[in-house]
């Protein structure tokens, strides 16, 4: 066992941690934040998104190891400070972008490395950066209009 | 859940000591494809040795040779908008490879060193000629990627060495190129992929290189389309004919994701279109 430090959604922690864990077993079981979900476990279907120094990763692939002195966002640092749901959250509530939402908290860390990239992307770029996301219910349209109702309301800001 | 142990060497010398300490440990750098053949069962390392804080492997510089650092991610790649400028066609295969998330984390060297017969960096690579350096105990040597690929997963790596970097001459001032890949869904792994670079000359092909995967044990360059392309102008029989040569030259076999008829009228389809985009340009 090893003792990770890094940073979660903006705070440091520190977990332990066994050579051969990857950094969904640290989020989910090391610090409870079950949010991330492990749908293949083989960097297939992005249910296991998060944002590792700025940038979208399955972290059913990452070793833990390597998470030392990184910056780790999950889809529970999206929520706002009073627990509000951000603007990103709230549009694909509005827009109909989730349905059972197994994949919703992948896609949500995928939309938003995404529009820190691209404060304006159109329906192609969202399908393209959006590709290592699957989704079994929606069809993905409502998924695509979320953003981009999502990048409206934050350009508002 | 496979166990192993998962060193982090912070220098060459530190990850060769290793090696030797226990030569069934793999190395690895992003891992993306090691960590799936790890669950899967399809090997069972007791120990990883990352890569991923060594400094040689790291960094892209671009003199009359480019070197590309067998560290730099797919996105790095993808990104760096000079060496898009010099070798558009390895940024498009780039673009291709994965998802977003695995081009994150994914490396040029882990995706040559995996030596898949998909391999998709490495037909571009190969129609520019690149070299690969590899670093071992007792010194480093360089050779053709040609090379480097001695069956699907087998690359001519000693125990002991590491690819380091990939070298790539700029390429002719009047050269064009192209690259195709077709999977079942556009994440996926290839069926069958194509790169050409061509110089024009006038009307003449001076230089032709084309290289194709996942039509073969290896990624390879199609020597025979090539040869009956070179020195002539590009007639539309002339890319007929080199499109059935080029077809013909591919050795691919049916599997889940394709048939081996499929794969080769693939080959003839890419080599027309790619003739036709760079003559046409």
């Amino acid at each position: 066992m090893k003792e990770l430090s890094f940073e979660v959604n903006g705070k440091p922690v520190k977990v332990m941690a066994e050579d051969h864990h990857r950094l969904i077993d640290v989020l989910r079981n090391g610090l409870g934040l079950t949010g991330t979900k492990e749908g293949c476990g083989e960097g297939e279907c992005g249910a296991c998104t998060v944002i590792v120094d700025g940038r979208a990763v399955n972290s059913c692939l990452y070793p833990a190891m390597e998470i030392e002195g990184k910056r780790v966002t999950t889809v529970e640092g999206l929520t706002e400070p009073d627990n509000r749901l951000s603007a990103l959250q709230r549009a694909f509530v509005e827009e109909g972008g989730i349905q059972c939402g197994f994949c919703t908290p992948g896609m949500l860390m995928s939309a938003r490395a995404l529009l820190d990239e691209n404060p304006d992307p159109d329906p192609q770029e969202i399908r393209e950066k959006l590709m290592g996301n699957l989704c079994r219910c929606t069809g993905y349209t409502q998924i695509v209009e979320s953003i981009q109702k999502a990048a409206e309301y934050e350009r508002k800001k | 859940m496979n166990r192993f142990a998962y060193r982090r060497p912070a220098t060459l010398d530190q990850a060769f000591e290793l090696k030797a300490a226990d030569p069934s440990a793999y190395f690895v750098a992003g891992a993306t494809d090691t960590l799936v053949k790890i669950k899967n069962g399809d090997i069972e390392p007791r120990a990883l040795i990352s890569l991923r804080s060594i400094p040689e492997l790291k960094g892209i510089e671009t003199g009359e040779t480019v070197r590309i650092g067998s560290l730099t991610t797919i996105s790095e790649i993808v990104e760096d908008a000079e060496l898009a400028k010099i070798f558009p066609v390895l940024a498009e295969a780039a673009r291709q490879l994965g998802s977003r998330q695995i081009r994150n984390v994914a490396t040029i060297g882990g995706n040559l060193c995996n030596c898949s017969p998909c391999a998709d960096t490495a037909p571009p690579l190969l129609v520019h000629e690149a070299r690969v350096k590899l670093a071992g105990r007792s010194g480093s040597r360089e050779i053709p990627l040609s090379e480097f690929f001695e069956g699907p997963g087998q690359s001519c790596l000693a125990t002991d060495e590491i690819l380091e970097a990939v070298l790539i001459d700029r390429p002719a001032a009047g050269a064009r190129g192209a690259f195709f890949k077709k999977g079942r869904v556009r994440m996926d792994l290839a069926i069958a992929s194509l790169a050409a670079l061509i110089t024009l000359d006038g009307e003449l092909c001076t230089r032709v290189r084309l290289a194709a995967g996942s039509v073969a044990p290896v990624c390879l360059r199609l020597t025979k389309a090539e040869r009956h392309l070179e020195g002539n102008p590009l007639s539309p029989e002339l890319v007929s004919e080199a499109a059935e040569l080029a077809a013909g030259e591919v050795t691919p076999i049916d599997d889940v994701r394709a048939s081996a008829i499929y794969r080769r009228r693939l080959v003839e389809v890419f080599t027309r279109r790619a003739l036709a985009a760079i003559a046409g340009r």
